[in-house]
């Protein structure tokens, strides 16, 4: 073996702390890169197979109903390059143990080809339409499949136009619409036990649902390069004799608006986080081996004496940093490879996509690897320049001491003068090094940022649980009904024995209209004071709800351009009776984390839509005792849609918990490595710097312990400033993030809580701590004698 | 005369064990150091004389033998204890000056009389050794001699009743040289301090009234020099 070969070998194993540290933050950022690259690659390839393959709507019609042959005219329109009329409707499932669901009947045309939103089958086989048996057939989307235990030939009852319809499972299915089936916006996650997709031939829909020859949504797909904002206005218009409910653009759509923010934010996080993490391990290794360099001049004089050259010696040094990007390319690989495999099984639980989520990324390991080597060797070759400054016979003598000056505090006289000699040496010291306190620090700050990131998304999580569930709505369960009732109806359900408080609600999905834009909303009218449901405004406070007037939805004043004191016109999209316009003021703005409403007096909202007393739904608090009565009771009542239960939504909810906690903690443990293994370095070589000075003060009679401070002083600046730098970056870091992944649909509030601004705090000082107490442990082995010695 | 003995060496012995190899640094040394003299220690590379001052200054134990200061006994004092000795009793000359290169000239004067409770005035000390005009200067900004008249005066500040001097020339020209012994001198005389010098250089042993020579870890012979010759007026 070349004996350069062996002299790096025998360097790396005596700074084997320092190479394992550099090389985990090389690790940690090859990891996230292969990991989140190779999720985002996989997840948006069958993504967009899935779309293509299927034929995903590009835009969204909702009408009331329209006369079948609407979707040739639709057709027809330019730009539309394929359409396909369909029926969806929401109607009511009676469980067997008499529970509770709801079912979104979505009709397809037999044969399927050429349809747009066509079914990928998953298991089971294709309903038919004129079955021998005369059952309707259906597929089911698989996670209700699976929450609700159906299998093959099972048969799930439905509620349509007032009859019971039995349905029989022949299978499950998915479709680009539905890979993430949430039911709304207003819920927080799918809720597969209570909410299911169910896929019907369009002739079995239209006889169940009694509309003969009938639509009420129409779908189509572009043509490349249509104006979609256009074509979309001429669908409309030409839609407009079925009355128009909604008509939306696929990125509006919930499921794929949900995939989208999933993408984005991975999208974010693979292209910052790797950056960081290489840009400071380069930063580390650079320094290090300046710092080598200079240690090493000797030896550097000795091997140019011997005939080395220049070029050979800076490889040699320049290979430490390539053997530390080598080593964490490789293990940041294996990582990154095991991340991928877990973040795609994770994937592969909460969407519906059926072509293969996971899936080596070579590409992404390639690039790994050529990054993570060329920023090594850049930061090696810079490094290692100050080979060529060394003159052989130079390096032979003694070193002078090294220059000190004065630092800008020292322009402070008053505050200078106060510092004892060890806070004097502490701050000259780092201000001689300002490069490496410089790096140092900005790593602290990214690591104790990063702890605050990490942590963030539980309190963002929390901040929605606890503003959602406990102060916005209070109510145990929301009751919808099929069709709006009569307010004096609601006694019966308000007689319940168990029964507390019942307040009743009219949901009316609306288009508001305000100069020349619109924007779908629902309007939500409340009884005045009513106690179960709270409107928040935009500061977080609640909002008195008004006699007259309206509380507009945050989303909608923004869009719309509103001001409080405008006047909206609201046109109704009910989807029963004829469309109503009315003009409504707005006397402030809601904020709603979950979902979308604008609010108004059930008075109000009775007047917009012509009428007197109507309510769709309550929201009743009741005994905890008698919860489950009550819930039969609402259950056995036809008149009753869904039966939303605040239980069932926050146990939903914490299910879906789990994997943000191991996400939690993987990015924890990354910040931990980040700002360990910086100020490990740091410390190392700063103790090295200064074993000398410290074991000639030990000499001078300063106790170890007195010597230790004088080392800790430097760790402690770190750390202070670290930290009180990092929670505020931290804090921009969050803002980052919540704008990334936010949407019109989807948004997460920044809130960091102060418990996590502690927390953060508090690991970094112990990060800091950890690491500079490991660094210099030697401070009680200093060789005094060695100072004696003439200077190698 | 009868004169206080301030540091006695008995048999002492160091043994280092280096790898698989044993060297005797020292082999049964006795020495007696009296209180107030200039002793000069002369000797090879080699010969043990850094291993002496090693254990006179604190900074090592001997292998066997003992070590008295003032009648303590510090061959077998802890850390603490030695860690105390050479603060309190104790001032180092290097002959690389050793200073902190981030602290001033004063502040390195000033960072020494920090650790005894009754220290001389810093300032009037660095006036002593001639560095009146450059108090606010760092390490990189003086020149060798200047160096080591800051290390004179960061020794000396403490007031210590030994102050052990380990080549304090060997890195400075002769008349730089000749400065620094002529001060050590002065401190000698004038606040009574032990002076011990430990050098190669035979020519500083005429300024001594006693002269140790080693050799190969013994102490080779002690001399006696009735007339000492005045630092300035040395010459190698």
């Amino acid at each position: 073996m070349n004996v350069l070969v062996k002299k790096l070998w025998r360097t790396i194993w005596r700074t084997k702390g320092q190479f394992l540290a550099v090389a985990a933050v090389v690790t940690v950022g090859i990891a996230v890169y292969i990991a989140m690259n190779t999720a985002y690659y996989n997840l948006d390839r069958s993504k967009e197979l899935f779309y293509r393959e299927n034929n995903f709507a590009d835009y969204y019609f909702h009408v009331v109903k329209a006369p079948q042959a609407v979707v040739k005219q639709v057709e027809a329109v330019p730009g539309v390059a394929a359409a396909t009329g369909r029926l969806q409707k929401d109607v009511p499932v009676l469980k067997e143990g008499g529970g509770r669901a709801t079912a979104r009947l979505v009709s397809y045309p037999l044969p399927m080809a050429g349809c747009v939103n066509r079914l990928h089958l998953l298991a089971g086989q294709m309903f038919t339409g004129h079955p021998r048996s005369g059952a309707v057939e259906v597929l089911v989307d698989p996670q209700y499949a699976k929450a609700n235990g159906l299998r093959f030939n099972d048969e799930i009852t439905v509620v349509a136009e007032g009859r019971r319809v039995s349905l029989t499972v022949v299978g499950t299915a998915t479709s680009p619409e539905f890979v993430y089936p949430m039911k709304d916006a207003a819920s927080l996650v799918p809720e597969p036990e209570t909410f299911g997709i169910v896929m019907l031939p369009l002739n079995q829909a239209q006889q169940i649902l009694h509309m003969p020859g009938q639509i009420n949504q129409v779908v189509i797909k572009l043509a490349p390069g249509a104006d979609e904002e256009k074509v979309a206005e001429q669908v409309e218009s030409l839609l407009e004799p079925y009355g128009n409910l909604a008509s939306y653009p696929r990125k509006r759509q919930l499921s794929h608006a949900v995939l989208q923010a999933e993408l984005d934010g991975l999208l974010t996080t693979s292209r910052t986080l790797p950056v960081l993490f290489l840009g400071i391990a380069a930063a580390i290794q650079f320094i290090m081996l300046g710092r080598m360099v200079k240690a090493q001049r000797l030896q550097i004089g000795i091997m140019k004496a011997l005939g080395y050259g220049n070029r050979q010696i800076i490889m040699h040094y320049a290979g430490y940093a390539l053997a530390v990007s080598a080593a964490g390319a490789l293990l940041g690989s294996l990582l990154g490879l095991v991340l991928a495999s877990t973040i795609s099984q994770t994937y592969a639980r909460y969407f519906n996509l059926p072509e293969a989520i996971g899936g080596v990324n070579a590409r992404a390991l390639w690039y790994g690897l050529v990054l993570s080597v060329s920023v090594g060797l850049l930061a090696g070759l810079t490094a290692a320049r100050g080979v060529m400054a060394v003159n052989p016979a130079e390096s032979m003598r003694p070193e002078p001491p090294r220059g000190a000056g004065q630092t800008v505090l020292e322009h402070w006289g008053a505050l200078w003068r106060r510092l004892g000699p060890a806070w004097k040496m502490t701050l000259r010291a780092v201000a001689r090094n300002r490069l490496r306190f410089g790096v140092t620090l900005v790593g602290t700050v990214f690591a104790v940022g990063m702890l605050v990131v990490s942590m963030f998304a539980n309190d963002a999580i929390d901040y929605i649980l606890q503003r959602h569930f406990y102060r916005e709505q209070s109510y145990d369960y929301l009751v919808r009904f099929t069709a709006p009732v009569k307010e004096s109806e609601l006694l019966n359900i308000a007689r319940l024995e168990g029964v507390y408080k019942a307040e009743p609600l009219l949901e009316i999905p609306v288009k508001m209209h305000f100069r020349n834009r619109e924007r779908d909303d629902v309007l939500v009218g409340l009884s005045p004071g009513a106690a179960l449901k709270t409107v928040t405004g935009v500061d977080g406070r609640p909002l008195a709800l008004p006699g007259e007037g309206m509380l507009v939805s945050s989303r909608t004043a923004q869009k719309l351009g509103l001001r409080v004191e405008d006047r909206v016109t609201v046109e109704t999209l009910l989807g029963i009776g004829p469309a109503r316009r009315a003009e409504v003021k707005v006397l402030g703005v809601s904020r709603q984390l979950v979902g979308d409403a604008s609010y108004v007096s059930l008075d109000l909202a009775n007047r917009v839509l012509r009428e007197r007393g109507l309510v769709s739904g309550v929201m009743l608090r009741v005994d905890p005792g008698r919860a489950a009565g009550v819930e039969q009771a609402l259950n056995d009542m036809t008149a009753v849609s869904s039966v939303l239960s605040r239980r069932q939504e926050l146990e939903n909810f914490q299910q879906n918990l789990d994997s943000m906690i191991y996400f939690t903690a993987v990015m924890v443990a990354f910040a931990v490595v980040l700002g360990f293994a910086i100020v490990y370095n740091s410390s190392v070589i700063g103790f090295a710097e200064r074993r000398r000075e410290l074991a000639l003060l030990r000499v001078l009679g300063f106790t170890g312990r007195e010597v230790s401070g004088l080392v800790w002083r430097e760790s402690l600046l770190q750390a202070v400033l670290g930290v009180a730098l990092g929670l505020p970056a931290g804090y921009l870091m969050v803002l980052g993030y919540a704008r990334a992944i936010s949407s019109e649909l989807y948004s997460l509030p920044a809130v960091v809580y102060p418990a996590t601004y502690l927390l953060a705090a508090l690991g970094g000082l112990l990060f800091v701590a950890g690491a500079s107490l490991l660094a210099t442990r030697g401070v009680s082995r200093l060789d005094m004698v060695d100072v004696l010695k003439n200077r190698d | 005369m009868a004169q206080k003995v301030l540091v006695k060496m008995e048999n002492v012995t160091k043994t280092y064990v280096m790898g698989k190899v044993t060297v005797q640094a020292l082999r049964e040394v006795s020495l007696d150091i009296y209180a107030g003299e200039l002793l000069v220690i002369l000797g090879p590379s080699g010969s043990g004389k850094s291993t002496l001052l090693n254990i006179l200054g604190g900074m090592d134990t001997p292998t066997a033998g003992s070590v008295y200061f003032d009648g303590e006994d510090l061959s077998r004092a802890g850390d603490k204890r030695l860690t105390r000795y050479r603060r309190d009793e104790v001032g180092f000359v290097f002959q690389f000056y050793n200073l902190i290169p981030d602290l001033t000239a004063r502040e390195n004067v000033e960072l020494a009389a920090g650790l005894v409770e009754r220290p001389l005035p810093a300032e009037d000390v660095l006036r002593e050794v001639g560095l009146e005009d450059r108090m606010d200067h760092f390490p990189s900004q003086l020149s060798g001699g200047e160096q080591q008249r800051v290390s004179i005066a960061r020794a000396a500040v403490k007031n210590p009743r030994l102050l052990l001097c380990d080549e304090p020339t060997g890195a400075l020209d002769h008349r730089a040289g000749k400065l620094i012994l002529g001060l050590l001198a002065r401190i000698n005389r004038e606040r009574g301090s032990t002076v011990v010098i430990v050098t190669h250089n035979t020519a500083i042993a005429a300024m001594a009234r006693r002269v140790v020579r080693m050799r190969s870890g013994k102490i080779a012979e002690v001399a006696e020099n009735p007339s000492p010759v005045p630092p300035e007026r040395i010459a190698w």
